[in-house]
């Protein structure tokens, strides 16, 4: 694993850089990220099976693109319900979405999808988009966790298929459940610096997915039912936290609330 | 003379028959307390059976609320009956139960934990439950840490079930 030589900072640019950046948090000796996340429901309504959307942003203080990415770990809030979701019901091994792509796997194990903005370290910093970010249901884990895989089909500046995982973790507190990813090291070029992710937006959820089923000795599709939204919202709303972990063994991590939905409104009739 | 045995003696002489009357009427109120005690005294004599239980339950969804299924079906193995399991998915890897098994004398009260783990379209639970309570000829029955297992079909719902050890009855 190549290593990132740290950069360091005076005691009063790491002072601004932190005063500048209030929604993030710098750890470690290396030039702080600043980080921004987003999160939403669709639909955003009390016990619906929904579509979880997140993304986050990640730059220096400078505005620089950040470290290569090295981990990522997505809190959730508590009273997300896992009983009657139906998303996932095939499982895509990681070493057939390596070598096939999605089409190597179930559409049943299909969980959602996205982009993501990546910059190589000697880049002009416009960024490079990858268009097409897949996120499918793995094999669990030992411990019996469930497993994301994270597939990102890149074109350019590199052109590599990456396939990554994230294991969905019980959590405390206001949160109730973690998605923890390993993000991979991207080359840029052989023996070259790594490749920096800028931004990554994705979904989990029934929202532009369509299973299979065999009803009757026919093909019929359907759509999954997503993961639930809680019961009962806390005051102030669902609470999303992410924590970020760079090559340079620098830390960030960022907070947003997705809103409490509207009350129903009951008709009466008379 | 063992106990709870009462011995009624009837010296052969000359009895009037107003006297054996009397005296039949004594020995077969002897016989009735000799048998009531000997039926008090063996409902305590009866030790608790242990049985050995091997339940397997085949379940369908019948309602949901929350965080917990509502299932219902038949139990064959060492009892017999209708099954009834309320699951409590109370987070992404641990599941909690109250089981109830209505066989035709009776009733079975249990509770258990599971670790739960989904794999595709199947997801599987593993761990223990102890049978608290029950009724008519499971009154006095009582198991501790069964052994509970099962699977539930993520489409639908259903759930097949487990249930080994030993039951006290």
């Amino acid at each position: 694993m190549r290593h990132r030589a740290a950069a360091t900072l005076t005691a009063a640019a790491a002072l601004s850089a932190c005063a500048a950046a209030p929604a993030t948090t710098a750890v470690g000796a290396g030039v702080p990220e600043q980080a921004s996340l987003h999160a939403s429901f669709s639909p955003n309504r009390l016990g619906a099976s929904t579509t979880i959307s997140f993304g986050f942003h990640l730059a220096t203080a400078e505005g620089l693109a950040p470290p290569p990415l090295t981990s990522v770990v997505l809190h959730m809030p508590a009273g997300m319900n896992y009983t009657l979701t139906t998303l996932g019901l095939a499982i895509c091994q990681p070493a057939v979405l390596q070598a096939k792509g999605v089409r190597g796997c179930s559409p049943n194990s299909r969980l959602g999808s996205g982009s993501a903005l990546v910059e190589v370290p000697f880049g002009t910093g416009s960024g490079h988009e990858i268009p097409e970010i897949q996120a499918l249901m793995g094999p669990p884990t030992r411990n019996g966790d469930m497993v994301v895989l994270f597939y990102a089909n890149g074109q350019t500046p590199v052109f590599a298929q990456l396939v990554f995982a994230g294991e969905v973790l019980p959590d405390t507190g206001a949160f109730g459940s973690q998605l923890a990813t390993t993000v991979p090291l991207i080359p840029s070029v052989p023996n070259g610096p790594d490749v920096s992710i800028v931004s990554v937006d994705s979904t989990i959820g029934p929202s532009h997915l369509t299973y299979y089923k065999h009803v009757h000795g026919r093909l019929r599709s359907f759509h999954p039912l997503g993961i639930g939204v809680p019961e009962h919202c806390p005051r102030g709303g669902f609470p999303f936290t992410a924590s970020f972990v760079f090559q340079d063994g620098s830390q960030a991590s960022a907070s947003t609330t997705v809103p409490c939905p509207p009350p129903v409104r009951h008709r009466h009739h008379r | 003379m063992g106990e709870g045995e009462v011995i009624v003696v009837i010296t052969r002489s000359f009895v009037s028959p107003r006297a054996a009357a009397a005296g039949g009427l004594i020995g077969a109120t002897a016989c009735a307390l000799a048998l009531c005690a000997s039926g008090a005294s063996g409902a305590s004599a009866v030790a608790a059976r242990t049985i050995s239980l091997n339940e397997t339950g085949h379940l369908h969804l019948t309602s949901h609320h929350g965080f917990k299924l509502n299932e219902q079906g038949t139990a064959s193995g060492t009892i017999r009956g209708s099954i009834y399991i309320h699951l409590n998915v109370t987070s992404t890897n641990r599941v909690t139960a109250e089981v109830n098994i209505y066989p035709h004398n009776g009733s079975l009260t249990g509770y258990g934990t599971a670790s739960y783990r989904s794999n595709g379209g199947q997801a599987t639970f593993s761990g223990t439950l102890s049978i608290s309570r029950g009724t008519g000829s499971y009154a006095h029955a009582h198991a501790s840490r069964l052994s509970f297992t099962g699977t539930i079909q993520r489409s639908n719902d259903a759930t097949t079930v487990h249930l080994n050890g030993k039951l006290s009855v």
